[in-house]
């Protein structure tokens, strides 16, 4: 099935190449930071859509 | 410190719902038009206005940018009001950015009719519309981050960051693609010719499908199916991770539309390579969504609104697994061109993008309102009913696409293609395409159900324009005191996240379109291939004009079948004067490029005029209006220069003489004509349409002539 990438991009493997490691590193710097986000944080972030402000109102369709 | 108190505009939010529903109607009533247009051409009414070539982008556009755009600025005014716990920033600002969408679709409505349209796809819109559309779209821009500004709710949620992204990448592509030079104020040619044409549109094509049909609906999914479940998203991590992956590998993604084609080698690669890793950050959302109903299974029986999530986020992870399989070389060899992949986006629309819209309308309505759902029964009917319609719809193309692509591809023991005529694959899917339009029907008569318990639900509520909200404002932070971390950081500074994603959305944007726009050796060009002829250049606006590249392509690719069928494969040499591209995304009917020379004039001549004539059992329509109609040549002159502007020799002085010339060609084919006994005046549109396709693909057997 990969057999096309290793017999078509003759010396244009450095493309190839070249943005996948930007994509990896741009991926584990996202990855990193992640790790490092508290999880207070993260389930405030979460809450926010629950919390919106109006007035509470029940499942409209389930009454 | 006093909380304030202010109001969420639901009026706005209820425009865009309403404008949501009338143009899904619509929209989809004509998609049942052009689709049983496919198997009765007389359903055009034997109107040019009417004919599939000009109505199927009307379809195209409708569901795309006045269904799917109005749903998403209703998704976005409920919750980017209630994420930021802002009123939106200026009302009057919201009102022009409705006025001016529907003023967008309603020219949409009558251009595209008349014939006018840039010819590439989802981005048929000629330029002064195009200028509109920018106009717009800032607008809606300055009114997003004007409430994101005076926020008082200092962390940016998730669904928030996808508007964002949305908004930058929607404004980059519309205009990378809409370069172009006006010829008239209905007529431009594009900047880029051929090649490079191709790859910009492309690039345009996939990333209006993520970026108008996904990252808004990502947005909406992660704040409303929360909302409904009434319990918080699976994974906040997982929606960061997949977000950042999602925008970032995307825009690689396009050129798998080009697979096979003249497009340099190395892009096509990149491109396989990244469509693949797209699965992961489309699965990480589908996953995330779908895991957010943990423990909530129960309510998914009785909430319709869940229901349509559910078979929404469903049909999303499907489309997204198929788009990456149909960009390996080997299985997109068998797919593209067919109805494969008119089956792949409407699992993705009418799943993904209807299902979600219905979900959203059937919450959001009651609530602005203030009522309860006129009928759950007709809801629940509505979800079965459109269920049933994509299985009607998908099952019958998926069919049509893997015979059609296969008999194509099929040699007898002898070496000969089994099927040398590509009408006779099509007559074996006719009934699919009859089983494909019983689906869109059942979904449309959904959708038009949908609208009536709507509107009886609006009718025994009443509407809330001014919604009530209290929050407490924002103190002001102290930078010096901060320890946040930085992503954390990121999220309360709106203009750094929104130029963090442009910096994302370009990295992949420079390196795959830099080469093939500035390397001149990735396109290597033909001594013999020749600008066209006056005359065939305004036959080739007259071909834009009918939408003829809708079901024709003009590229052959590197097959046996292709090359034994059509004849030699492609050239990008061969393409450099066509401003714009017309190499198609679907062969309804057969390849064009090497149409030059086929058939004497009279062939074409009584095709054009009534193709059952020629090909008994064909489904193109009727083009007996090219016979009546007189060849506009009052813009030869313009044309000339506009094309002469993009750098096609034509020599210096050529528009003063260009309609002798024209003239001259016309009257060699009316005189052609005349010895086969067919009687037509030189002036008129067919001639010129002739003289287009006798060209196509000649130059390159020129060269082998010269070269014996």
């Amino acid at each position: 099935m990969f057999r096309q990438f290793t017999e078509h991009i003759d010396g244009n493997q450095v493309y190839l190449l070249f943005s996948m490691f930007i994509f990896l590193v741009f991926f584990i710097v996202v990855a990193i930071l992640l790790l490092r986000l508290r999880k207070q944080h993260i389930d405030y972030m979460s809450d926010i859509p629950l919390n919106d402000c109006a007035e509470e109102t029940p499942n409209l369709l389930k009454s | 410190m006093q909380p304030e108190k202010f109001y969420y505009d639901n009026k706005i939010v209820r425009n865009f719902g309403i404008a949501t529903v009338v143009w899904g109607i619509i929209g989809m009533l004509v998609g049942v038009i052009v689709a049983i247009q496919l198997y009765q051409p007389a359903m055009n009414m034997h109107n040019q206005y009417t004919t599939f070539g000009r109505v199927r982008p009307l379809h195209t556009n409708a569901v795309i940018f006045a269904f799917v755009g109005n749903a998403i600025f209703m998704g976005i005014y409920y919750s980017l009001q209630r994420l930021m716990k802002a009123r939106m920033f200026s009302d009057a600002l919201s009102k022009i950015h409705f006025w001016g969408w529907q003023l967008i679709i309603v020219s949409a409505v009558i251009t595209l009719p008349l014939g006018i349209t840039t010819s590439h796809e989802y981005a048929e819109l000629e330029w002064p519309i195009d200028i509109l559309i920018t106009i717009v779209w800032v607008v809606f821009g300055i009114n997003m981050f004007g409430t994101i500004i005076k926020r008082r709710e200092r962390h940016i949620y998730v669904a928030v960051w996808f508007y964002i992204a949305t908004f930058v990448t929607i404004a980059v592509l519309h205009i990378v693609n809409s370069l172009e030079i006006p010829v008239s104020f209905t007529k431009s040619y594009m900047v880029f010719a051929g090649v490079q044409d191709a790859l910009v549109q492309w690039w345009y094509g996939h990333n209006a499908v993520a970026f108008f049909l996904t990252t808004p609906y990502l947005g909406m999914m992660y704040y409303f199916l929360p909302k409904m479940a009434n319990r918080p998203i699976y994974s906040y991590k997982l929606s960061i991770l997949h977000f950042w992956a999602l925008i970032f590998i995307y825009i690689w993604a396009g050129p798998h539309h080009l697979l096979y084609t003249t497009l340099p080698g190395w892009a096509q690669s990149l491109c396989v390579a990244f469509s693949i890793m797209l699965i992961a950050p489309s699965w990480g959302g589908m996953i995330n969504g779908l895991l957010t109903l943990r423990g909530a299974w129960d309510k998914v029986r009785d909430d319709v609104t869940l229901k349509f999530m559910v078979v929404g986020l469903t049909a999303y992870g499907m489309a997204t697994f198929e788009g990456p399989m149909l960009s390996l070389k080997q299985v997109n060899a068998i797919g593209h061109f067919t109805d494969w992949i008119i089956a792949h986006v409407h699992v993705g629309a009418l799943g993904w993008n209807g299902f979600l819209t219905f979900a959203i309308l059937y919450w959001l309505v009651p609530r602005i309102y203030k009522t309860e759902l006129y009928s759950k029964k007709m809801a629940s009917f509505h979800f079965w009913i459109g269920t049933l319609g994509i299985l009607f719809y998908a099952i019958p193309m998926y069919w049509a696409g893997f015979t059609q692509g296969l008999m194509l591809k099929e040699f007898t023991p002898e070496g000969m293609l089994k099927y040398p005529s590509f009408l006779e694959t099509t007559m074996r899917i006719i009934p699919m395409y009859v089983m494909r339009s019983v689906g869109g029907t059942l979904y449309l008569a959904g959708v038009i159900v949908m609208a009536f318990n709507l509107y009886k639900t609006a009718v025994q509520g009443k509407l809330v324009p001014n919604e009530a909200a209290e929050a407490m404002p924002l103190e002001k932070l102290n930078p010096a005191a901060s320890t946040e971390r930085w992503h954390r950081r990121l999220e309360r500074k709106p203009m750094l996240f929104l130029v963090a994603s442009l910096v994302v959305i370009l990295i992949g944007t420079f390196i795959e379109l830099m080469p093939t726009l500035t390397v001149a050796s990735n396109i290597p060009t033909i001594a013999s291939v020749k600008p066209y002829t006056p005359l065939e250049l305004q036959g080739r606006d007259v071909y834009i004009r009918e939408g003829c590249v809708n079901c024709h392509s003009q590229t052959i690719r590197p097959f046996r079948s292709e090359t034994e069928r059509y004849g030699e494969y492609s050239k990008a040499g061969e393409f450099v004067y066509d401003h714009p591209f017309l190499w198609g995304s679907k062969r309804t009917g057969p390849d064009l490029q090497r149409e030059g020379g086929k058939y004497g004039d009279s062939w074409h001549y009584n095709h054009l005029m009534d193709p059952r004539l020629m090909s008994p059992g064909s489904i193109m329509p009727n083009y007996d209006w090219l016979i009546k109609q007189k060849l506009d040549t009052s813009g030869t002159a313009a044309k000339i220069k506009a094309m002469q502007k993009l750098g096609v020799p034509y020599p210096a002085g050529y528009d003063k003489i260009a309609n002798q010339e024209l003239e001259k060609q016309a009257k060699g084919i009316a005189d052609n004509l005349a010895k086969d006994h067919i009687r037509v005046k030189s002036n008129k549109e067919i001639i010129a349409v002739i003289a287009y396709l006798q060209r196509l693909g000649t130059d390159i057997k020129a060269n082998k002539t010269a070269n014996k």
